[in-house]
């Protein structure tokens, strides 16, 4: 029983994860797309040259938040980026990838990636608990974080349990085995994920893709939008 | 509430429910990055008055109403029903922001509160629950310009009366008209607001310059804006739109007040003609040597300069005005902020015209603090709204400075040739 659904997690949940997501989000931005434009500039002054590069700028630097809340603009910066190169490594264990050196047992960042979002999390959460913050905020906003907090302590969890086995030579479920179960899941071969997994903390691995095929279901439905909004946002705003 | 209104206020709702607008109400990451931008917020700290949490009434009726999740799941505490509790609340966001767009330049995304408490004003107006005295002004506006071929001997009647403080201010050229009215062919054309404030000081101004110019028969305000209706908006600017066409200007120049300069510039479209604050033609008259200034008329006073948010921060007045001070005043002095990420007065969004004299004077402590912290005597500004308020508050806070138009400082330095 437990086996059926480890496999359901691990697999066909993964693709529906993935289908919910592309379809979510381009429904989102149909939507948008069919609204009629608002028709007159919503820009703010003064007018500063390279607009567009602005908006670049203030997309990803966030200068506004590092103006008027400096220690938050860290984490925020320090979230971003980590999450970022957690993608990216996550990428990376698909065999031919290649960010890493072949052979190389770690993920990119070697786990340092991860306890930076970690404590970013752990910052937002204790900010949104207090003071004004803890007003405006709403229950799916302590969800999401919380989803994102377990999110990534198995992740760290699994990198960590994963080291137990370094004096041997070898990661319990190594980079490698991994990057059998992505190829096997872009091959869409339903092989037992069981099988490609050893190891005795399978059961982490399961939650820490629970817990992802979660977040990319709720993606399109919430404020994380705000990935793909940011840019066209901040080009109003420059005008 | 009747399901009838429930309907229709959707409908409204959704009428306002542009690419831009949805992507407002699609964003927000409730950060609360924006909370300390709100001058009402910085007043008197009560969340209710920040950006984030007056645009949240508007996102969960969106969310309720126009989102599968919140079809779906209203309990996750991101929904409201449209009800009378809600539309009371909604009145609240609505009516204690400015639209003065601060909040604009602390948020990461850029959200225009201003923007989404359209949508608040519109389910009011819908709801019949906006302030009578808006919609009253909006109207008087537009019966105006229905009217106006029975009306134009009084309006010149009145104009001519006010001819002889023109001249006071400034002796023209004998035979010509101190305030030229339907003038075709004009250069400019000026849109004042009702009351001699703002005609004087600018007649003798563009008198002084030898500009050909005429007056508008209209006022330049914009309740329409004001009280959020979009189509009265429409029609109060068509008015001038439609006279400045009809006279063949080249320019029209918006006397000193914010929502009627960044309508008519930045929200109605491409004309055949220039919209221009008149802070702009002053700055142009002084830059070109068309007029000459006395310094000594504000020696020894320390002078300071408000930016009026729909001219500076939403329009993109901010470096003229600052011209023609310099222009006029030795000791000139900027308050902190300043240009776009000035403090508002207060006093915009229709406050003004609505009293509402308690709250405005509570939720711009900080705006009297700015001003107290400058040291000036003279607070200069450039819009009615703007005036009304600092005057107010002036008086209020005992902040003991001279509000002042800058076309009045203008005006009262003119060196006759
Ligand atoms: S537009 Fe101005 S008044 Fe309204 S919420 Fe933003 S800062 Fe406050
Ligand atoms: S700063 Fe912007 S995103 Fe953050 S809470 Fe305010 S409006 Fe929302």
């Amino acid at each position: 029983m437990a086996d059926t659904i480890y496999f359901l997690i691990l697999v066909p949940m993964v693709y529906l994860a993935a289908a919910v997501f592309v379809v979510g989000i381009v429904g989102r931005v149909a939507r948008i797309l069919a609204s009629p434009p608002h028709g007159s500039t919503l820009r703010i002054f003064p007018a500063r040259r390279a607009s567009g590069l602005r908006a670049l700028a203030d997309t990803f630097l966030m200068p506004q938040a590092r103006k008027h809340t400096p220690v938050f603009w860290v984490f925020l910066m320090l979230f971003h980026l980590a999450f970022l190169l957690l993608i990216l490594g996550h990428l990376d264990l698909i065999p031919g990838v290649g960010l890493m050196p072949a052979d190389s047992p770690h993920m990119l960042g070697g786990g340092a990636v991860g306890v930076a979002v970690t404590l970013a999390i752990l910052y937002f959460l204790l900010r949104r608990m207090q003071g004004p913050v803890r007003e405006i905020s709403t229950l799916g906003d302590y969800l999401l974080l919380l989803l994102l907090l377990f999110l990534a302590l198995t992740g760290g969890m699994i990198s960590w349990a994963n080291s137990w086995n370094q004096a041997n030579g070898g990661f319990v479920i190594s980079k490698q085995d991994f990057g059998a179960y992505l190829a096997s899941l872009l091959r869409f071969d339903f092989a037992s994920p069981r099988d490609l997994l050893p190891g005795s903390h399978y059961i982490v691995v399961v939650i820490h893709v629970f817990l992802a095929n979660l977040f990319l279901m709720v993606f399109p439905f919430t404020k994380i939008i705000h990935t793909f909004f940011a840019m066209p946002l901040n080009r109003l705003r420059r005008g | 509430m009747e399901a009838a209104l429930q309907e229709k206020l959707k409908g409204l709702m959704a009428s306002k429910l542009s690419r831009e607008m949805r992507l407002y109400l699609d964003t927000c990451a409730r950060c609360g990055i924006c909370i300390e931008a709100c001058h009402a917020y910085a007043s008197m700290p009560e969340t209710r008055y920040t950006a984030v949490a007056r645009a949240e009434t508007i996102r969960r009726l969106f969310r309720r109403y126009f989102k599968a999740e919140g079809r779906l799941l209203p309990g996750l505490g991101e929904t409201i029903e449209l009800d009378d509790a809600a539309l009371e609340k909604v009145h609240e966001t609505a009516y204690t922001c400015t639209g003065c767009r601060r909040c604009m330049t602390y948020c990461p995304f850029g959200i225009d509160t201003q923007m989404i408490q359209g949508i608040a004003k519109l389910l009011l107006i819908g709801a019949d629950r906006e302030p009578k005295l808006l919609t009253m002004l909006a109207d008087m506006s537009i019966a105006k310009g229905e009217t106006i071929r029975d009306t134009k001997g009084a309006f010149e009647q009145a104009v001519r009366n006010l001819e002889a403080e023109v001249i006071e201010k400034w002796r023209g050229e004998a035979g010509r008209e101190a305030i030229p009215v339907g003038v075709k062919g004009a250069d400019v054309l000026y849109v004042a607001l009702a009351g001699k404030h703002s005609i004087i000081p600018a007649a003798a101004i563009m008198n002084a310059a030898g500009e050909k110019w005429s007056l508008s028969y209209f006022e330049a305000v914009n309740f329409g804006a004001f009280v959020g209706n979009p189509e009265k908006t429409r029609e109060i600017s068509r008015r001038i739109i439609d006279e400045a066409t009809e006279l063949g200007v080249r320019e029209v120049a918006i006397c000193e007040c914010g929502t009627a300069y960044r309508v008519m510039k930045h929200q109605t479209g491409r004309h055949p003609f220039e919209v221009i604050s008149f802070v702009d033609l002053m700055e142009r008259y002084l830059r070109d040597g068309r007029i000459r200034v006395d310094r000594a008329k504000l020696d020894g006073s320390r002078v300071t300069y408000h930016d009026p948010c729909q001219m500076a921060r939403n329009g993109g007045v901010i470096e003229e005005p600052r011209r023609v001070l310099r222009e006029l005043a030795g000791d000139f002095v900027e308050m902190r902020p300043n240009r776009g990420e000035n403090w508002c007065c207060g006093g915009g969004g229709g406050l003004v015209a609505m009293g509402e004299k308690d709250f405005r004077m509570k939720s711009a402590r900080v705006k009297a603090e700015q001003v107290r912290a400058t040291g000036a005597t003279v607070l200069a500004t450039a819009c009615e709204n703007c005036h009304t308020q600092l005057s107010d508050l002036n008086e209020h806070y005992g902040m003991g400075v001279r509000v002042a138009f800058l076309s009045q400082l203008v005006a009262d330095a003119l060196v006759q040739a």
